[in-house]
């Protein structure tokens, strides 16, 4: 009976379909609102669940030159790896499907397999779009990452527990949102950056390089990395919820919770042009960085006045 | 992989078909990381033979031929073309139809810098401000199509005039759109002078100074914000601009930023132009009578178009049909200048610098016969040029690549 429970978990829910389909709807919302913010109509609700069936049943092409398996199995882990993540953040109100001490540090881990899956498929094509991609990937993985894991620890230093149920908890009363909102801010941009989410999109601008490192990639390959960063997007507006929003007990608080990090996010994406790499990496480590840690340091002196 | 001397050249392609480009043309960019360090042209991709075309038809059918050698600005093409002829005929349209002309060409002028501005927001990553020019720009289409019937083709050049008249209603009508226009384009000047991010893409970047805006010889808005005034409906004025002068815009900024300035402060003077027409409209025929045949001569036929001088080469030999057209569009004079400015640049900045001198490429693409010093120039009949075409491409098929199952 475990094995069945443990399984329906992983596949039907709170992981697996449960997550592909929260990820649709909110990939849904997330173009709607936008679309309604450039004085447009914006898709109906279908729209992403339908673009991602007709992606899967198109012809897959693996180009020449690149190599076949790790063309076939990339997206694959990308989404795998989102997937799992999924399963350690509390989800739709309800406790996370696997909890142990330390899977803050995991789940941000497995959150960085989209970006590392993006740039070997780039590299792994010889098209030029895909390898430029890749590079600029890679340079912006290095710009956002640092920042963007000194500003998600901020929560856990204070709490002082690296699992994100007691994080969470631990917020409850004062949000770490109103303590740390630095640290917030470097968080929900640096999620901006780790979708390359305009203005951070200069991985995949279409006007410079196409697609950037999905250049090459058609049918169910770059179905599943759509999904796969969906997904993601998804994860990480989970999490950052639960670390700086006071936690997501309940559905309708998790529902308004991560729909508000979302219209905050879809509204910047509007307003903004799109930044160049140099542009990115400098203004990821000029101020990102330095702001991230100036609220960690903040965060630690405080909890060792209090202590 | 070689290292030392021989290391290979990373060039980046970009066409025919890419999506910063809405129309083909082949670029090379030379790379060193993210720098630009040599860039390389190649157009002719939608060459349509339109010159020669001309010679086989008559005057009257030419000028709806030449009208559509550009789908964005469509009347300057056809005015320019009955300017140059009503000159050889030695016949002046009447002033109501100058005037009708120049009304149509600003209008026309109005809805390609928004245009311009959508295309450059859109290379910028800006598509906020690209859906906002675009929704404002059907404003002036509407405006368009209720005087001719028609989005994109008006036809309302006759040779000795114009087709339609412009009623009390219509001119309402356009005062109505334009005052909303005006409104629009004052907070998109704002907009590009004062968002940091997009400035960030705009100033500072593709700087031609004075000198070099000479030297390239660039010609239209891309001339004027480098501060080389550069405008026939200025320096020459022809038909309703004689009346109704304009006064031009000029920026010593160079750069992007005010490539964009220039181009909306621009639109300011046009619906300032507009209004007087509408105001001043003066009364009278339409057409004036054209003989069928033009008598024997050529002439040169200058207009602006939103893009820069359009400039018109026309021969006759006495009959129907003209001798020899001749079309020089204002993107083939300012796309060598985008190539001279990116070098040194970011790849980023690329087709911002592309879109900054406005490139219409259909409008440009032209045979050309090389004279070679040591040979006989060689005439390719179509049966030597498909041999020649089965040859090269047969040779190197389009890699399709390994189709999975």
């Amino acid at each position: 009976m475990t094995i069945l429970s443990d399984l329906a978990g992983l596949l039907l829910f709170p992981g697996g379909a449960f997550v592909i389909a929260l990820a649709l709807a909110y990939q849904w919302l997330h173009r709607k609102l936008l679309a309604r913010m450039q004085n447009r109509l914006g898709p109906r609700w279908w729209q992403p669940l339908a673009d991602l069936t007709k992606l899967l049943t198109k012809q897959f092409i693996v180009p020449h030159g690149s190599d076949r398996r790790l063309f076939t199995f990339l997206p694959v882990v990308a989404l795998a790896g989102g997937l799992t993540a999924a399963l350690y953040v509390p989800l739709a109100g309800l406790a996370p499907a696997y909890s142990f001490p330390g899977d803050l540090v995991v789940t941000l881990y497995l959150l960085s397999t989209l970006s590392l899956c993006l740039a070997l498929a780039g590299a792994n094509t010889h098209s030029r779009f895909g390898q430029i991609g890749a590079t600029r990937t890679l340079t912006q993985l290095f710009a956002y990452e640092a920042p963007f894991l000194l500003a998600l620890l901020g929560p856990a230093v204070a709490a002082g527990s690296w699992q994100i149920g007691v994080v969470a908890q631990t917020g409850q009363q004062t949000w770490a949102l109103l303590t740390q909102p630095i640290g917030f801010a470097v968080a929900l941009i640096g999620l901006m950056g780790k979708l390359e989410i305009p203005p951070f999109d200069a991985p995949e601008a279409e006007t410079e390089i196409v697609a950037g490192s999905l250049t090459e990639y058609s049918g169910r390959g770059l179905a599943l990395f759509q999904l796969a960063r969906q997904v993601a997007f998804v994860v990480g507006l989970a999490l950052i919820a639960a670390l700086y929003l006071g936690g997501t007990v309940g559905t309708l608080a998790f529902v308004g919770k991560t729909v508000a990090l979302l219209v905050v996010i879809t509204g910047l994406r509007a307003l903004l042009s799109r930044l160049r790499i140099d542009q990115t990496v400098n203004y990821w480590w000029r101020g990102g960085a330095l702001l991230a840690l100036g609220q960690l340091m903040f965060s630690l002196l405080l909890k060792g006045a209090a202590a | 992989m070689d290292t030392g001397k021989n290391v290979q050249k990373f060039i980046l392609p970009m066409g025919p078909q890419h999506p910063a480009l809405k129309e083909p043309g082949h670029f090379e960019f030379t790379l060193e990381g993210e720098t630009v360090t040599a860039a390389s042209v190649r157009l002719g991709y939608v060459h349509r033979g339109i010159e020669k075309a001309t010679e086989s038809r008559n005057w009257t059918q030419n000028l709806y031929l030449l009208e559509r050698i550009c789908g964005i600005c469509s009347h300057i093409h056809a005015t320019a073309f009955a300017l140059g002829v009503e000159r050889l005929a030695g016949v002046e349209a009447p002033p109501r139809a100058q005037a009708i002309r120049s009304l149509l060409a600003e209008l026309e002028r109005i809805h390609s810098h928004l245009l311009w501005l959508g295309v450059t927001a859109h290379e910028a990553g800006f598509d906020a401000l690209f859906m906002y020019a675009w929704r404002d720009r059907e404003t002036v289409m509407d405006l368009l199509e209720q005087l001719s019937g028609n989005r994109v083709h008006y036809s309302a050049n006759v040779l000795g005039g114009v087709k339609f008249d412009i009623n009390a209603e219509q001119a309402t009508a356009i005062r109505i759109g334009l005052d909303f226009l005006e409104a629009r384009t004052r907070h998109y000047l704002d907009v590009v002078a004062t968002d940091a991010t997009f400035l960030q893409r705009t100033r500072g970047i593709g700087i031609m100074d004075h000198e070099l805006a000479k030297n390239l010889g660039v010609i239209g808005p891309t001339a004027r914000a480098s501060g080389v005034l550069r405008d026939v409906r200025v320096e020459a004025p022809y038909a309703g601009y004689r009346d109704f002068p304009v006064e031009p815009v000029l920026s010593q900024g160079g750069d992007l930023e005010a490539r964009c300035t220039v181009r909306l402060a621009e639109l300011l003077k046009t619906y300032a132009t507009i209004r007087l027409i509408l105001d001043q409209l003066p009364a009278g025929d339409l057409v004036a009578r054209m003989p069928r045949k033009i008598r024997a001569g050529e002439t040169i036929s200058r207009v602006e178009a939103p893009r820069g001088e359009l400039f018109y080469f026309i021969k006759s030999n006495g009959s129907e049909f003209p001798e020899r057209v001749r079309v020089a569009t204002p993107t083939i004079r300012n796309l060598a200048s985008a190539m001279a400015l990116v070098v040194g640049r970011h790849l980023a900045d690329v087709p911002m610098i592309l879109a900054g001198v406005d490139p219409c490429f259909s409008c440009n693409d032209r045979a050309v016969m090389l004279s070679r010093v040591d040979a006989e120039p060689e005439h390719w009949t179509w049966e030597r040029l498909r041999r020649a075409g089965i040859a090269h491409y047969g040779g190197r098929m389009v890699d399709a690549g390994e189709v999975a199952p």
